[in-house]
């Protein structure tokens, strides 16, 4: 059994984790080796990727606005074309506090130059507000993967498809794959199954939260009023699949989300279920994002990010590699796992997050 | 009216007579306008079937054969706007007199449908609810219960019914066809059993003669959990087909349904014509019913070796068996080369078209040269998959067995319990002891060691992979089941330049996550094969695509419980913070008397724009006023300030208790 050395270790399935990983080890020079593999094409969809999120707060738009053309230029050189595709989100909201919040993220929005109207009440069925983000981009999950495993590859970013992993206190991870061992200085787990799985239990933060999340795809309909919906109450997304079918996720177990979903949907589409599954996400107790060392010392956590993840990759990449500039800085060391939120609150809006907590 | 073109003369040779029709009984009906013409015990799908109707319809502009496993529904003419009461085509007994249309699709013009062909039902498979089966969203009545339900009606099921009932046990015993006895017969008879026909019959009158178990045929098990099943049972009421759904409920579940055909991937393998194995088996033996008078087929298990003796038998001229296998090896085999079939090992077909209208076939061989191979029927065989369906609806796990090809159910589901095919025996002896097994472990009895002969691969070569052919981008549709899903083989867009002012064709599937429809256990099995789904994953695929019916009733949930107001001076934690520890929450008397949004940010002076600058933001209007958040230093009564909202607007700070 011979012993390879990484600098990072990157845990994760998603398109942030494996952006990440390749942006460490093609910008940055790391040494990185990756667990977890896409599963875009053949499981039912349990995260979108978009370039706008459900946010209140004007740095975490200001941190969006810096990364998003960056990440875009650079999933679009990894998948082509295919890899993004513009769509005009609608985000709504039933009760005022939560239309409260959808007004706050509109004039957030409009603040930073990115289009957004109110939707119209005729879209949205009688009291709910909406708004419609115009011209957001969306990754296409499935195009993506396809392109990532030539990119990581080209970059040097060892794949491993482990027999055991084990992460010290103190950061490191050791993975044993086809009978060798591989060392990392510094293990990142870069999405919430990563971090469920693999982060030791002793370090598990107190602001995390697991949460059962289903997720449920129908048999074709007619079209929502947009391809991708938020309803910001119950953290529901609904996005209407290019074969017709919608795809629905958010927390809540799979009875209670599947009679949701069939509200949401309205009783008068007759529509089947062509596939379910339940399982556990995580959300922060402020709703804001977090990321940082567990314990200021051992592994490193991304969580919270919610349908922005992979656009920020870019900058988190730098902030790993501590190469980032001042306000991005500023920005995840404001945020940081072990964070009290006494002296300096950065918590946001989540969707889901207060009926959950009721 | 129709004749009966696809019928067997009564007196053909090896059972293939129909054993279910009475010849003595004719009668007509009306499907879709035309008559239809038949015997007593016929379905409506035989019926058709005998009469020359093989087509469905159109699916993106290429015809697909009417099978057993695909069917529309159909209702009574005078009930086909109540959805609700549809039936299943292959499980409605045909009625002389009766007139039935098909449901639930779209159709050609008037026009179109004068000139289309007699053979096709017309139906446009491009609508994804072409073949919906109405009644899986119609709540059930109650119906029956009982100390055990067996569902599925074969060897395994009649066997595994018996035990519950020896053992004390009510039993409910439900079966899709209208028929008990199961499948068996296409397998034949190994060493030391007695014949197919023989167990079947037996297990059947036992189970009849048993006044512990109640048999409900022609009913469907479409949902399941733990304690009770969902039905749809076709059953005859003073003389007229009629549907409806029944919640049985029982602490204990058997699932006995067998095990399903593969199709062999390769252009065209649902066109008319093509045929499962299974499928012309059960149609031949029980309705007498076969088209063509030649018959090529193609196979990667030996059955199907049994059914070309028997079809030859019958006066059909088989031209040749293509195997998948390199070297098979069976009983089969053997006997096949005495009635001196042409056998290609090795060989699958790579493209199959018609040839001619009205019925030939031709097959291309894949990756050979030369000329295509002809016949009037093609019968396919690409192995057999336990059918898990249901077991994946209550819960079940299942993961893919490699040596076997195929996904195999791991675990267990509280209350309900695989026998037979779908628990993964291969032999009809280890199906029968495996029902009394099911019933041993649903009791918590001691398990006895079922018998599963499996003969030496040696002398029985096992079922091979189900073959795939090299993709064809220019032939007919390749499909990965040929169930009611449609789902066509995933292929990377055709760069083609297309007419200005025409329609674009649709394209195709890119990857099997975005089929709007359920994935069915062989679409998976399939999606394996053909590496769109790692082998690791396809049991958690199979189990979260499987086509599932809610039976748990949460409607009372299905709205968000209401939050509270907020109140006047409420401030939401996403704004803690956000102006410095000491903001403070103010009055905003507008210059010019209007009403601001909430969230609209507050500027010190018309100058400022970018969100970063703000010093404070509307809260929400009260009967006060206009409330918001500002930064303490920037709170000072009197003090001018810019609000953003639809344009900038003067405004004046004022204490919110003023």
């Amino acid at each position: 059994m011979s012993e390879a050395e990484f600098d990072f270790a990157v845990f994760g399935a998603t398109p942030l984790a494996h952006l990440l990983a390749g942006l460490l080890a093609t910008a940055h020079g790391r040494k990185v080796m990756l667990v977890g593999e896409g599963q875009a094409g053949y499981r039912l969809i349990r995260g979108i990727d978009l370039s706008v999120a459900p946010m209140t707060r004007p740095e975490s738009w200001a941190m969006l606005g810096h990364s998003v053309p960056e990440a875009a230029r650079l999933i679009s050189r990894i998948a082509g074309r295919s890899g993004l595709s513009r769509v005009d989100p609608i985000f709504f909201a039933e009760g005022q506090q939560d239309s409260e919040a959808l007004s706050h993220m509109r004039h957030m929005a409009l603040g930073f130059g990115i289009a957004a109207e109110p939707a119209a009440p005729s879209l949205l069925g009688e009291g709910r507000a909406g708004l419609v983000l115009r011209d957001a981009m969306r990754i296409n999950r499935p195009a993506l993967e396809h392109g990532l495993d030539r990119w990581l590859e080209q970059g040097s970013v060892l794949r491993l498809v482990p027999q055991s992993v084990s992460i010290g206190l103190d950061g490191p991870a050791r993975v044993v794959a086809d009978g060798v061992t591989y060392l990392a200085r510094q293990a990142i787990l870069a999405d919430d199954e990563a971090l469920m799985t693999w982060l030791p239990l002793k370090q598990w933060p107190t602001l995390l939260r697991r949460t059962g999340f289903a997720s449920i795809l129908t048999t074709p309909t007619r079209p929502l009023a947009a391809s991708v919906m938020l309803e910001l109450n119950s953290g529901v997304f609904l996005t209407q699949q290019a074969e017709g079918g919608i795809a629905g996720f958010g927390p809540g177990d799979l009875a209670h989300f599947s009679a949701h979903l069939q509200a949401l949907l309205g009783r008068d589409r007759q529509v089947e279920q062509a596939g379910q599954t339940s399982f556990h996400g995580l959300m922060t107790l402020d709703g804001a994002p977090t990321f940082g060392r567990v314990a200021g010392v051992g592994a490193d956590v991304v969580a919270g990010l919610g349908c922005a993840g992979a656009f920020v990759a870019p900058a988190l990449a730098r902030w790993l590699a501590s190469a980032a500039s001042p306000s991005e800085a500023a920005w995840f060391g404001g945020r940081l796992i072990n964070r009290s939120g006494k002296a300096a609150p950065v918590g946001d809006y989540a969707p889901g997050l207060a009926r959950l907590s009721a | 009216m129709r004749p009966q073109h696809n019928r067997l003369p009564a007196g053909v040779a090896r059972g293939f007579s129909g054993s279910a029709i009475d010849r003595g009984r004719p009668l007509r009906f009306r499907l879709d306008g035309r008559i239809i013409s038949g015997f007593a015990g016929d379905t409506v799908l035989s019926a058709a079937l005998a009469s020359g109707i093989d087509t469905l319809g159109l699916c993106r502009g290429h015809p697909i054969g009417l099978v057993p496993r695909a069917a529309p529904a159909i209702s009574h003419a005078s009930l086909a706007n109540d959805p609700q009461r549809a039936l299943p085509m292959a499980r409605t007994a045909a009625q002389d007199g009766a007139e039935y249309v098909t449901l639930g699709v779209r159709r050609p013009g008037t026009l179109a449908r004068l000139f289309q062909p007699g053979r096709t039902l017309g139906l446009l498979l491009d609508d994804a609810h072409a073949l919906d089966r109405p009644w899986r969203s119609v709540a059930g009545s109650p119906g029956p219960s009982a100390d055990l339900l067996v569902i599925g009606g074969g060897v395994a099921g009649l066997s595994a019914a018996l035990a519950g009932a020896r053992s004390g046990l009510s039993v409910v015993l439900a079966e899709a066809s209208p028929y008990l006895g199961g499948n068996s017969g296409l397998f034949g008879t190994q060493d030391g059993e007695d014949s197919p026909d023989e167990s079947m019959a037996r297990l059947s009158a036992e189970v009849a003669a048993n006044a512990a178990v109640t048999t409900l045929t022609a009913t469907r098990v479409f949902a399941i959990r733990s304690g009770q099943v969902r039905v749809h049972q076709v059953e005859m009421l003073n003389g007229t087909a009629q549907g409806r759904v029944l919640d049985i409920a029982a602490p204990r579940i058997v699932i006995a349904t067998g095990a399903l055909e593969r199709l062999p991937i390769f252009a065209g393998n649902r066109l008319p014509g093509v045929t499962g194995t299974l499928d012309a088996h059960e149609l031949a033996v029980r309705y007498g019913v076969w088209s063509g008078q030649s018959a090529l087929f193609a196979t990667s298990s030996s059955p199907a070796y049994r059914l070309a003796m028997l079809a030859s038998d019958a006066g059909i001229a088989v031209n040749r068996v293509l195997d998948a296998r390199p070297h098979p090896a069976s009983r089969f085999i053997q006997f096949s080369r005495a009635y001196g079939m042409v056998q290609s090992p090795g060989a699958m077909p790579g493209a199959v078209d018609i040839a001619r209208a009205g019925g030939t076939l031709s097959v291309e061989i894949d990756g050979r040269e030369g000329p295509s191979l002809s016949a009037e029927r093609l019968l396919v065989c690409g192995g057999w998959q336990p059918d898990l369906t249901l077991w994946h609806v209550a819960g079940g796990a299942s993961q893919w067995h490699h040596d076997h090809g195929r996904l195999e159910a791991v675990g267990t589901c509280e209350g309900i319990v695989l026998a037979g095919s779908a628990a993964g025996y291969f032999t009809r002896r280890g199906c029968i002891q495996s029902g009394a097994d099911a019933i041993d472990q649903l009791l918590g009895r001691p398990r006895q060691a079922v018998d599963d002969p499996i003969i030496d691969p040696l002398h029985e070569s096992a079922d091979g992979p189900a073959g795939i052919a090299e993709p064809r981008p220019d032939g007919r549709p390749a499909y990965l089941d040929g169930g009611v899903g449609f789902l066509e083989r995933p292929a990377p867009p055709r760069r083609r330049w297309h007419m200005p002012f025409h329609a674009q064709p649709k394209a195709g599937l890119l990857v099997l996550s975005e089929a709007p429809q359920p994935l069915a256990v062989c679409d998976v099995a399939a999606g394996v094969g053909l590496g769109l789904i790692p082998p690791a994953a396809a049991g958690v695929v199979a189990q979260e695509r499987v086509a599932l019916v809610p039976l748990a009733q949460v409607g009372d949930s299905a709205t968000l419980p209401e939050r509270a107001q907020p109140g006047v001076d409420d401030l939401p934690h996403y704004l803690q913070g956000r102006f410095g520890p000491d903001a403070r929450i103010v009055r905003l008397v507008p210059s010019v008397q209007r009403i601001f949004e909430p969230g609209a940010l507050i500027y010190r002076s018309s100058d400022d724009i970018h969100p970063l600058e703000a010093i404070g933001v509307v809260l929400r209007q009260s009967v006060n006023g206009t409330m918001g958040l500002v930064a303490a230093q920037a709170a000072s009564a009197g003090r001018p300030v810019t609000i953003r909202d639809k344009g900038a607007a003067l405004a004046h700070i004022r204490p919110s208790e003023d």
